[in-house]
């Protein structure tokens, strides 16, 4: 066998000439004997070759099978390389046991960042959307004529879309709405949706039970029917599948249940129960009536081979159409639309991939430092890469076989990684920060598992690869022919040149993180216009039998107000249809009388609320002109109006408003009075123009209460609740929410990314310190012998320190300077999430170099002690 | 000698290549002549495909080849049957000789009665 085997290896390199050497060997063996029998030399080569036959033919069928041998050889051999080097490397890593876990920790941290960071962008941002030919839905949009979009369409628009829509293969619509639902237990609100007759199927959404709507079902005064949501069904009838048939008392109607949809089911205006959308006169495409009472969301799938572009034309095309046939109400309007990918994700996609950049730096941080390591361990491995070199094995067998050890440290960071990453995207998940969209969908998947496994890998070679070259370079040859240690100061370069890339890296993520950290402290300084402390608010929905008109809803309402205002406690009571930064709200047609007439249909709109007299008291916002509602503004009573001081600005730019006229909607109403903007969105968007009228003239069955109390509002809200079933069993009471809280809401999100980016600024900062510890105690182990004799020769210690100091200083700055450029070269990303600071903020930048440079002194001190502590005569002699 | 006796060896040509072999190493030209004599020339023509099925063999890991000197001092490729080539051409050489003997019988068959 060993004699095969050692044959085995001669076996050609070249299988062209082998083949060629034996089929000639044989021609001349056959031509030789022929020859011996009396042919011509000539004759007889001719006979041999006939004998033969096809001599190309085999020539070339025995080279391909030898090839394929030969291949087949290879990579069994690669095969037993690879699986020696694994397990050499395994060996290796055991024994040092405090380096392997150090590296292996730094790179779980690094990958598993990464892996947290991509499992959100990849549920979020990556995945389709869970919808049939999701990738061919649009959300169809108003286009006024000054360029603003509305993501409401009338119901004959809708119809006109879906009846002159050449690109569409089919247009549906959906409107939402608050309705209570009476049952065993307490009244419940329930979200409620009404959709149009193929809504369902456009979506490509399934049924758990029952069917969806039939088309006749849209038909106005039939029986009503209802589909239930998934979650919805599981919580309020614990999933029993007897719910079908069954008649539920919602908004003071009677629904029958006819299905339920299927888990995860869900449109993008999720709902707890959806109706047909009834398609009532003024649903006719041929009229005008109510062509701008916009409440329909529409969606859209286009045909196969559809774009964006002549979506749009199309949608142009019918929208100037409408112009023509219906100038009073669509002059000048048209649509427009935008996927419903864009829709739902287009805000979140640049913060989330800012965080996977900075998610990324740290793992280059990471790498660095494991790098760092690895070069260090270099030079104490020297004796055994020498050993190994010199027993035969070539540069790049060792190269492999440090890469190879690198791959298994990084396939085990990538798994630790994975736990973290497990643990981290349920932490981000749970924490459900500011509904960022398809959070529910975020988990470490197969496409997260080869994510982390291609990074790992990756990530190996990263830090593999320079010490690897390092190690095995021309100092191992000198090492071996010296057989003495080779240390030169190429290594040290290196590593001094890793920290400071590390610092840079570092640097650029604290100098996002802090720009962050300054806009959103700037955005909890904006003046939202309110006083949120010691104020709560609960929302009622007054619907049914004993609520049928407003007299009815007005005078529960006003009851309730009483009773509320004369529990102890509570200094203030009030009631309104919006709160601050809760949403812009309802928006209505608006004109100033006497002015002259604004062009057709430019966007002469104001948002609306109405609100009980004493709710800006309540709330806290101040009345800066003129007077408040009294009791005296009753329903029949001259109507009249407040406004903010945007719509003062906007409408009454140098006039006083008091006392002016204006329609709203179908009313026409007098200005009474000004109350100081109150922020209706978040910090960072300005107030919009805003129109309040009294309660009692604008009465609507959902109404928010505010309380403003002596102490904690939440001590209250045990009697206000009490009050409430008192009045009403049947009323529900829902959303009770201290004021301060719209506050933290309004700023959940620029939170959320500004936590997590300082958290991986921090990281970041912590690796590269340790980086800065290491070089320099490398650096004064290395020198012991230069500062010992320094010492010896008179160097006092506060020197030794200072020049160690100054050393991991000088890198610092190296660092600091590259990195400020990198940071202000990428901050333009940044730019969009940024308030109130610009990028060359220098507060920012200065606590950056202060952070920074603190942290390299901190790092650097206790090598530097160390050295500063050297007795320089046992240095001397150890040297 | 003809096409039909050259398709009917084409089959047969491994087991052929593994007997020869059995006798001990040889080169590609002395497997051909050890043929020639027990075959009575069967592979006059087409000599050339016993190397393709030397190599395949080979490949299979049936026999193995080194480079030595032939008679006449000339570099030579050598053959030698592996342990699991010895045992195929105990199972061909088996299956061959049913094949055969089921031939033959059907040849000396009378009519179906």
């Amino acid at each position: 066998m060993a004699r095969w085997g050692r044959f085995r290896r001669l076996f050609g390199p070249d299988p062209h000439a082998d083949v060629e050497e034996e089929l000639s060997f044989h021609l001349e063996m056959r031509t030789r004997e022929l020859v011996e029998r009396g042919e011509t030399p000539e004759r007889a080569r001719e006979l041999a070759l006939r004998r033969f036959g096809d001599y190309e033919g085999s020539w070339a069928e025995c080279v391909e099978i030898d090839e394929r041998r030969r291949r087949r050889m290879v990579r069994a051999e690669q095969l037993t390389e690879l699986r020696q080097d694994v397990r050499y490397a395994l060996r290796v890593l055991r024994r040092s046991p405090g380096f392997t876990a150090v590296a292996v920790a730094t790179l779980a941290l690094g990958i598993g960042a990464n892996s947290a960071i991509f499992s959100v962008v990849s549920g979020v941002l990556l995945k389709s959307l869970p919808f049939r030919d999701a990738e061919r839905l649009y959300e169809v949009r108003m286009l006024y004529p000054d360029g603003t979009e509305y993501t409401g369409l009338s119901a004959p628009d809708f119809m006109s879309l879906r009846e002159e829509s050449r690109t569409f293969e089919r247009v549906e619509a959906y409107a939402g709405g608050v309705l209570t639902l009476l049952g065993a237990g307490e009244p419940k609100e329930v979200r409620g949706s009404s959709v149009s007759d193929g809504f369902f199927d456009l979506l490509g959404l399934r049924f758990a039970l029952g069917r969806g709507f039939l088309p006749g079902e849209n038909v106005p005064g039939q029986g009503k029917v209802t589909v239930l949501d998934y979650g919805f069904w599981q919580r309020e009838f614990g999933g029993d599948p007897g719910v079908i048939g069954r008649t539920l008392s919602v908004g003071g109607e009677a629904y029958t249940v006819v299905g339920v949809l299927e888990r995860g089911a869900r449109p993008p205006l999720p709902a707890d129960m959806y109706a047909p959308l009834e398609y009532g006169e003024t649903f006719s495409a041929t009229t005008s009536v109510g062509r701008r009472r916009e409440y329909l969301g529409v969606l859209g799938r286009v045909r196969p081979g559809v774009s964006a572009e002549l979506l749009g034309a199309d949608l142009k095309r019918i929208g100037a159409e409408l112009q023509v046939r219906f100038p009073d109400t669509n002059g000048k309007l048209t649509f427009t639309a935008a996927s419903l990918r864009e829709t739902i994700i287009g805000d979140v996609r640049t913060p989330l991939l800012v965080l996977l950049g900075a998610v990324g730096v740290v793992l280059l941080v990471a790498c660095a430092n494991v790098a760092n390591l690895l070069l260090a361990r270099a030079s104490a491995r020297e004796d055994e890469l020498a050993v190994r070199a010199g027993l035969g094995a070539g540069r790049g067998r060792l190269v492999r076989q440090l890469l190879t050890e690198s791959a298994v440290l990084g396939l085990a960071g990538g798994a630790a990684g994975l736990l973290l990453a497990y643990w981290g995207t349920r932490a981000l998940v749970a924490a459900q920060p500011a509904d960022i969209p398809r959070l529910d969908e975020v988990g470490v998947d197969a496409t997260v598992v080869l994510f982390t496994l291609g990074l790992a890998l990756l990530t190996g070679l990263a830090f593999g690869l320079v010490p690897a070259f390092q190690a095995t370079g021309a100092r191992l040859m000198a090492a071996l022919r010296e057989g003495g240690r080779g240390t030169s100061r190429s290594g040290g370069r290196v590593r001094s040149g890793l920290v400071v890339a590390e610092m840079a890296l570092a640097v650029m993520l604290l100098t996002g993180a802090g720009l962050l950290i300054r806009s959103f402290i700037e955005l909890t300084r904006v003046e939202t216009g309110f006083e949120p402390e010691r104020a709560a608010s609960f929302r009622i929905t007054l619907q049914g039998d004993a609520y049928a008109t407003g007299e009815q809803i007005r005078g529960r309402v006003d009851a309730l107000l009483e009773r509320i205002g004369a529990l102890p406690g509570v200094s203030a009571v009030a009631a309104s249809t919006t709160l601050p930064l809760t949403g812009i709200g309802s928006i209505f047609n608006f004109a100033v009388e006497g002015a002259p007439p604004p062009p057709p249909n430019v966007n002469a709109e104001i948002a609306i609320a109405s609100v009980t007299p004493g709710y800006f008291r309540t709330i806290g916002a101040p009345l800066v002109r003129g007077r408040d509602f009294t009791a005296a503004d009753g329903p029949d009573a001259a109507p009249v109006a407040l406004i903010n001081e945007a719509a003062a600005k906007r409408w009454f730019p140098g006039e006083d408003p008091i006392g002016r006229r204006v329609q709203v909607g179908n009313s026409v109403r007098e200005i009474v009075g000004i109350v100081g903007d109150v922020l209706q969105r978040a910090p960072g968007q300005p107030a919009a123009p805003q129109l309040f009228m009294p309660y009692a003239q604008f009465t609507t069955s959902r109404v928010r209460i505010v309380v403003r109390t002596a102490g904690d509002p939440l001590a209250v809200a045990p009697a206000i609740r009490a009050e409430v079933r008192a009045l009403d069993p049947d009323l529900p009471l829902t959303d009770f929410t201290p004021l301060e809280e719209l506050v933290s809401a309004s700023v959940a999100r620029p939170r959320f990314y500004t936590t997590l980016l300082t958290l991986f600024a921090s990281v970041a900062l912590a690796l590269a310190a340790t980086g800065i510890f290491g070089v320099m105690s490398y650096a004064v182990a290395q020198r012991t012998r230069e500062i010992s004799i320094r010492i010896a020769l008179g160097a006092r210690a506060g020197d030794v320190l200072r020049m160690i100091v100054g050393r991991a200083l000088a890198l610092a700055a190296a660092g600091v300077a590259l990195g400020i450029a990198g940071a202000l070269a990428l901050g333009r990303v940044l730019r969009s999430q940024l308030f109130g600071v610009t990028l060359l903020d220098p507060v920012t930048l200065g606590a950056v170099v202060l952070v920074l440079g603190a942290s390299a002194a901190a790092a650097s001190y206790l090598p530097a002690r160390r050295a500063a502590g050297l007795e320089p005569a046992s240095a001397l002699r150890e040297g | 000698m003809t096409q039909p006796t050259q398709d009917i060896l084409r089959g047969t040509l491994d087991l052929l290549v593994l007997k020869a072999l059995s006798w001990g190493p040889a080169h590609g030209y002395g497997i051909a002549r050890w043929i020639e004599a027990a075959t009575n020339d069967a592979l006059a023509v087409g000599e050339g495909t016993l190397y393709p099925a030397l190599h395949r063999l080979e490949e299979r890991g049936w026999v193995r080849s080194s480079w030595g000197m032939s008679e006449n001092n000339r570099r030579a490729k050598y053959y030698a049957l592996t342990s699991a080539g010895r045992a195929r051409l105990r199972v061909e050489a088996e299956n061959w000789r049913r094949y055969a003997a089921a031939v033959f019988a059907a040849l000396d068959a009378p009519a179906l009665r």
